[in-house]
C-alpha cells in the first residue's frame, strides 16, 4: 500500500529526483533552511548523497518524494526527522514553485501526517519555520498545527530578523479533525492529561 | 577605547570552569547516576538520558566533550575547593546568531549558587566572545529548578511543545526560553547595581 493522498503519492527517492533536489536547494526561497546556504549544490553532490544511503531497519527519519498523481511529475519532498519512537517527530516540506497554490503541499502534508499518526503511532508532530514565511505557517495551520514556541529574532534571512516558530500538532487534535478514523492507541498517562499549551498566536 | 582584557576568564562568583580530564570520570559517574538527574543530563546524542551509565560510557562522554569544536562543555568546579560541582555548555554549532546554553549541577551541590554562576559564564562567553544575538535554553516542564534558574538569569519563556516525552506517568512538555543580547546587558547592569 503506497502513501497515497487525493492529489499525490509519496514515494521513495530515486536517482532521477536528484536534479530537482539540487534546484530546490539552490533557490533561497525553497531551500527550507532558516539560514541561507550558498546556491552551489550540484546534481552530482545530491547523487553522491543518495548513493551513500544504506539499508537499515533502525529509522528515525525519512524523505519521501511528492509525486503528482495526474502527471507523474515530482513536485518536491516531505520529510520527518528526529523521530522518537511512539512519541514525536519533526516534519519538513519543500515544493517547487510551479506547484505552489495547487493543493499539492497540503495533500502531501496530510498524507505524511496520516502515516506518522496511524502507522508510527506518534503522540505529537511538530515543525520549525519562521515568521518571515507566512505561507508555511498558513499551510501548517490548515492541517491543525498551532504555534507553541516563538524564539525571538533567532532567524536572519532575506536581510531581516525573524522569530523562529515551532508549530505542534498533538495526536488528539489530529484525530479530532479526522472523524473518518479512530484513535485506538492506548494512553500512557496514569493521571490527569496535560493540556496542549499551543495556541494559534 | 581599546579592549585590554588579555583573555576570557571562565570564572564567575563561586564557580571556575575548566576542561574535563579523564580523572573526573569517577566523580562525574557518581552524580550522573543520581536518580534526581535522570532525564536532565544533557549528554551528547547516543548516551542514555535516564538509564544508569557505566564508567566506560562516562569516559566516552568526556572524550567527546574534549573534541568539541563549535561548542564547549566544561567542568564546573567550586572556585574555593576545586571540587567538581557540575558542568556548563555553550553551543553555537547550528548558528552563532542563536546559540544555546545549559548547566547541570550535581544534586549534592544544588541551591548554592553554582548553577547561576556557571550559566553566567556561559552567557558572558556567548555574548562577549561570539556574535550571538539571542541565546536559547531548553528544558522539560517537570524540571522546575531549571525553569527557575532560567528566569533568574533574565530569560523569557518562548513557549512549550507538548508531548515531548513521558515522565512519572504523564506526558511532559519541552519548554523553551530565550534571552536577547540587549536584555542580557540590561539584566547584568541591574544585577551589578543591586
Amino acid at each position: 500500500m503506497a502513501l497515497e493522498g487525493k492529489l499525490v503519492v509519496l514515494r521513495e527517492e530515486r536517482r532521477e529526483d536528484q536534479r530537482l533536489f539540487a534546484a530546490l536547494r539552490n533557490d533561497l526561497e525553497t531551500q527550507a533552511w532558516p539560514k541561507a546556504l550558498p546556491p552551489d549544490y550540484t546534481e552530482e553532490m545530491h547523487v553522491k548523497r543518495f548513493e551513500g544511503l544504506e539499508f537499515t531497519y533502525e529509522r528515525t527519519s525519512a524523505r519521501l518524494v511528492i509525486e503528482e498523481k495526474s502527471s507523474g511529475r515530482a513536485a518536491g519532498f516531505v520529510s520527518y526527522t528526529g523521530e522518537r519512537h511512539r512519541i514525536s517527530a519533526s516534519i519538513g516540506i519543500v515544493v517547487a514553485k510551479e506547484f505552489w497554490g495547487t493543493g499539492t503541499a497540503l495533500d502531501a502534508q496530510e498524507t505524511l501526517l496520516r502515516f506518522l499518526f496511524e502507522e508510527l503511532g506518534l503522540r505529537e508532530v511538530h515543525l520549525w519555520t519562521h515568521s518571515g514565511l507566512p505561507k508555511a505557517i498558513g499551510l501548517a495551520e490548515k492541517s491543525g498545527f498551532a504555534v507553541c514556541i516563538r524564539l525571538r529574532e533567532s532567524v536572519y534571512k532575506f536581510g531581516e530578523l525573524f522569530d523562529a516558530v515551532i508549530m505542534s500538532l498533538a495526536r488528539e487534535d489530529y484525530y479530532a479533525r479526522h472523524l473518518d478514523i479512530v484513535d485506538r492507541l492506548p494512553s500512557v498517562e496514569l493521571g490527569a492529561k496535560e493540556m496542549s499549551p499551543c495556541t494559534n498566536r | 577605547m581599546t579592549e585590554t582584557r588579555s583573555g576570557f576568564a571562565f570564572r564567575s562568583g563561586n564557580v571556575a570552569l575548566r576542561v574535563f580530564e579523564p580523572g573526573d570520570a569517577p566523580a562525574l559517574l557518581a552524580y550522573l547516576n543520581s536518580p534526581s538527574l535522570a532525564g536532565r543530563r544533557y549528554l551528547p546524542d547516543g548516551f542514555p538520558d535516564c538509564a544508569p551509565l557505566s564508567m566506560r560510557q562516562v569516559e566516552a562522554v568526556i572524550e567527546q566533550w574534549q573534541k568539541e569544536n563549535e561548542s564547549w562543555t566544561l567542568a564546573a568546579t567550586d572556585a574555593a575547593s576545586g571540587s567538581l560541582v557540575g558542568y556548563a555548555r555553550a553551543d553555537w554549532e547550528w548558528d552563532p546568531h542563536c546559540p544555546g546554553a545549559c548547566v547541570v549541577i550535581s544534586p549534592d551541590h544544588q541551591q548554592r549558587g553554582f548553577g547561576s554562576a556557571a550559566l553566567s559564564v556561559a552567557l558572558t562567553y556567548l555574548f562577549e566572545e561570539t556574535p550571538a544575538h539571542v541565546v536559547s535554553g531548553w528544558m522539560s516542564s517537570w524540571n522546575e529548578s531549571a525553569i527557575a534558574l532560567a528566569r533568574r538569569a533574565g530569560f523569557t519563556e518562548a513557549g512549550r511543545r507538548p508531548r515531548a516525552g513521558v515522565h512519572a506517568g504523564a506526558f511532559y512538555s519541552e519548554v523553551a526560553f530565550d534571552l536577547l543580547r540587549m536584555e542580557w546587558t540590561r539584566h547584568k547592569e541591574v544585577r551589578r547595581g543591586a
